[in-house]
């Protein structure tokens, strides 16, 4: 009977036991960890909220036009702020995958690393994007300007046209560096710009051939003869 | 403070080693002025030799890379003295010819002549446009003798022009330099100025030379900086003011941009100076007035009318940052009916440049957008000032020029209430020796 118990019952017991024993370090390792990492999440967010504050980034994205742009898209949290949660979470995701990776299991552990491997793209693809966004806005408005000045009747739709082309081309790159259907993104894109341009060229063609052959006429005509005159002395 | 040389080229230092010290420097900035520029050196080489016969003298040509053989035409120029009733020339007049380094542009050339004019110890100096076609030996003296012999330190042209002639000139360098520091100099921009020797070192120790300044902008801040640095500042009638065209492919919007930088820039720099004058004072005049015919003046109203309608339409959200809501509602109001009039009272035109300086200063959007986007508001007035005084002769249209001054005296606290100073600024006037903490410092 003593036998019996011994084997049956309290065997697995005690092979339950060294099991936690054994797993017990892990999980109390994973618990501070993970602990710790909120803790920090919060500081660094915090601390990187009141830092962007304080030097007037939320100022400087009024001016880029960013806080616009968010507003537009539904976000009325102001910029420093989006930067202080995205650190916070930033920093969680990193302590709950260390956390996990102190269970020692190997399939999390496999989990954990390819996730890791796999930030520095993510890292890199938001900076493109961003980068792409001030760019755009940036050389839109140089080209709007400079297209009035010259006097060219589709300013916008010319600072329009240059303004997507860059986020489009920064999406298309930060897609690449993601990985995601890296062939169909460039495919993809040179058949969107090439449809573009040839349904553009076929429709001015048939629907505005007038309209052109006026518009290189005055072109040519301007050229030739100088007719308007003007010789105001601006300085 | 700069107390490194600018460079210049071996020739042009042996040129200096040899000729050691002078007390008179001409200085002929050129680009291209084959046509004009052998009139301009004879003119020059004559009123020296007429006016300043004892005294030593260089010429001295900052060429900008010339296709078309100009330092060649001043190297080998010679004047007929005989002709001109000149027996006496008791000293010879060198010529230094040389390349200039740095941003291509005039104030580039600038600084070459300021260079040579600091080694050569000079006393005065003058500088000429190369594609002067009225420019006279009596220019050189009128140019000059104020600084030699009158104490100045700084002569800024005065001439007849037609009234369509010079507009920025007339709606926004003359009136805005008048209103903050002060000094009625007609012709800020006028491109021929007489300074002293200190005033060139002056020049060339300030740390502008790879801003606009370097560009089209080196004109008005020579002035501005003349004024804000204490120099006693006078004025000389010179008579019609006739130079070829300019390159009919500059481009307005950049001119505009340079000259409007270079005055935002010093607005900036100086604001411990203008913020505390009040009101304008009257400029000596030295020379002759006389009235003279002035060239006519062909002006296509209707395309600068058309720019600034489509400057109203599309520059909307970039002009709503410049300016503030009520003198944008205020232009949106003004756009009439009809497609080709266009009127900018001078209250709001003076509210437009004060908008654009203050956000100039405040940085809200980058400054070279800003200034660009000036251009068509710029050719709105400028098609204002051109329906206001059609059928008036020059003279009526001066007295309209006037009264645009007026305003901007007037306004100025328009200017002060808005303007948030970023960091302290200097108050104390530069370098020169006519300060007010000096004895000799009357003229503030």
């Amino acid at each position: 009977m003593n036998d019996f118990i011994n084997q049956a019952l309290l065997g697995p017991l005690e092979l339950l036991g060294r099991h936690v024993l054994t797993v017990l370090p892990n999980v109390l390792a994973m618990g501070i960890i993970l602990l710790g990492g909120l803790f920090a999440a919060w500081a660094l967010g915090s601390f990187a909220e009141r830092l962007f504050r304080v030097i007037g980034f939320d100022h400087l994205c009024d001016r880029l036009g960013m806080n616009a742009a968010l507003l537009r898209g539904g976000v009325k949290t102001d910029p420093s702020r989006l930067i202080g949660r995205s650190i916070y979470w930033t920093v969680v995701v990193l302590a709950s995958i260390a956390a996990l990776g102190a269970l020692n299991l190997t399939p999390i552990n496999q989990f954990a690393q390819s996730l890791l491997a796999y930030v520095p793209h993510l890292v890199t693809a938001a900076v493109i994007l961003l980068a792409g966004y001030f760019l755009s806005n940036f050389a839109s408005q140089a080209v709007l300007i400079a297209a009035v000045n010259a006097g060219l009747p589709p300013a916008r739709l010319i600072a329009a046209c240059s303004r997507w082309g860059l986020q489009v081309l920064a999406v298309a790159m930060a897609m690449e560096q993601l990985g995601i259907a890296q062939h169909i993104v460039v495919v993809g894109f040179g058949i969107t710009w090439g449809g573009i341009v040839l349904a553009g060229a076929i429709a001015f063609g048939l629907g505005a051939s007038d309209v052109a052959k006026e518009f290189v006429e005055r072109r040519l005509v301007a050229r030739s003869k100088p007719s308007a005159a003007d010789d105001l002395h601006h300085w | 403070m700069n107390n490194g040389l600018t460079p210049l080229t071996a020739p042009t230092e042996a040129q200096l080693q040899a000729i050691g010290s002078v007390e008179i420097l001409v200085g002929i900035p050129s680009y291209n002025n084959a046509d004009t520029v052998g009139h301009v050196v004879r003119a020059v080489s004559a009123g020296l030799a007429k006016h300043f016969p004892g005294r030593r003298a260089v010429l001295v040509n900052s060429d900008g890379g010339s296709s078309d053989g100009t330092p060649s035409i001043v190297a080998r120029t010679v004047v007929d003295y005989q002709h001109l009733f000149i027996g006496d020339q008791q000293s010879v007049l060198h010529r230094i010819v040389t390349p200039y380094h740095g941003i291509p542009g005039k104030g580039s050339a600038f600084r070459t002549i300021f260079e040579i004019a600091r080694r050569l110890k000079a006393r005065a100096c003058a500088v000429v446009d190369a594609d002067l076609r009225s420019i006279s030996p009596e220019w050189v003296e009128l140019l000059l003798r104020p600084i030699l012999e009158e104490g100045y330190d700084y002569v800024a042209p005065f001439y007849l022009r037609h009234k369509y002639d010079g507009t920025i000139t007339n709606s926004l360098a003359y009136p805005l330099t008048r209103a903050l520091y002060g000094q009625r100099i007609r012709q800020p921009i006028g491109g021929e100025f007489g300074f002293s020797g200190p005033l060139a070192v002056h020049y060339l120790d300030q740390h502008v030379w790879e801003s606009e300044v370097a560009r089209f902008g080196i004109d008005i801040w020579m002035t501005t900086e003349a004024v804000a640095s204490g120099a006693r500042v006078c004025q000389s009638f010179l008579g019609a003011k006739i130079h070829n065209p300019k390159d009919p492919s500059a481009d307005l919007s950049a001119m505009l941009t340079q000259v409007v930088g270079a005055l935002f820039a010093a607005m900036e720099q100086h604001e411990g100076i203008w913020s505390k004058k009040e009101g304008s004072q009257p400029v000596p005049l030295f020379g002759f007035p006389y009235e003279v015919g002035v060239e006519p003046v062909n002006v296509n109203v209707e395309r600068m009318v058309s720019h600034y309608r489509q400057g109203l339409t599309d520059l909307e959200p970039i002009w709503r940052q410049i300016l503030a809501e009520d003198t944008f509602m205020q232009l949106r109001n003004l756009q009439g009916a009809s497609k080709t009039d266009c009127r900018i009272p001078d209250e709001l035109w003076v509210q437009v440049v004060f908008d654009a300086a203050i956000a100039y200063h405040k940085r809200v959007m980058p400054r070279d957008h800003l200034l660009k986007a000036l251009t068509p508001l710029y050719l709105g007035r400028t098609a204002s000032f051109v329906y206001a005084t059609q059928g008036l002769t020059s003279t009526e249209a001066e007295h309209k020029i006037e009264a645009l001054c007026h305003t901007f005296e007037r306004m100025k606290p328009y200017l002060l209430e808005r303007w948030q100073p970023l960091a302290p600024q200097s108050t104390a006037p530069a370098l020169l020796h006519h300060t007010t903490t000096d004895a000799g410092g009357d003229h503030e």
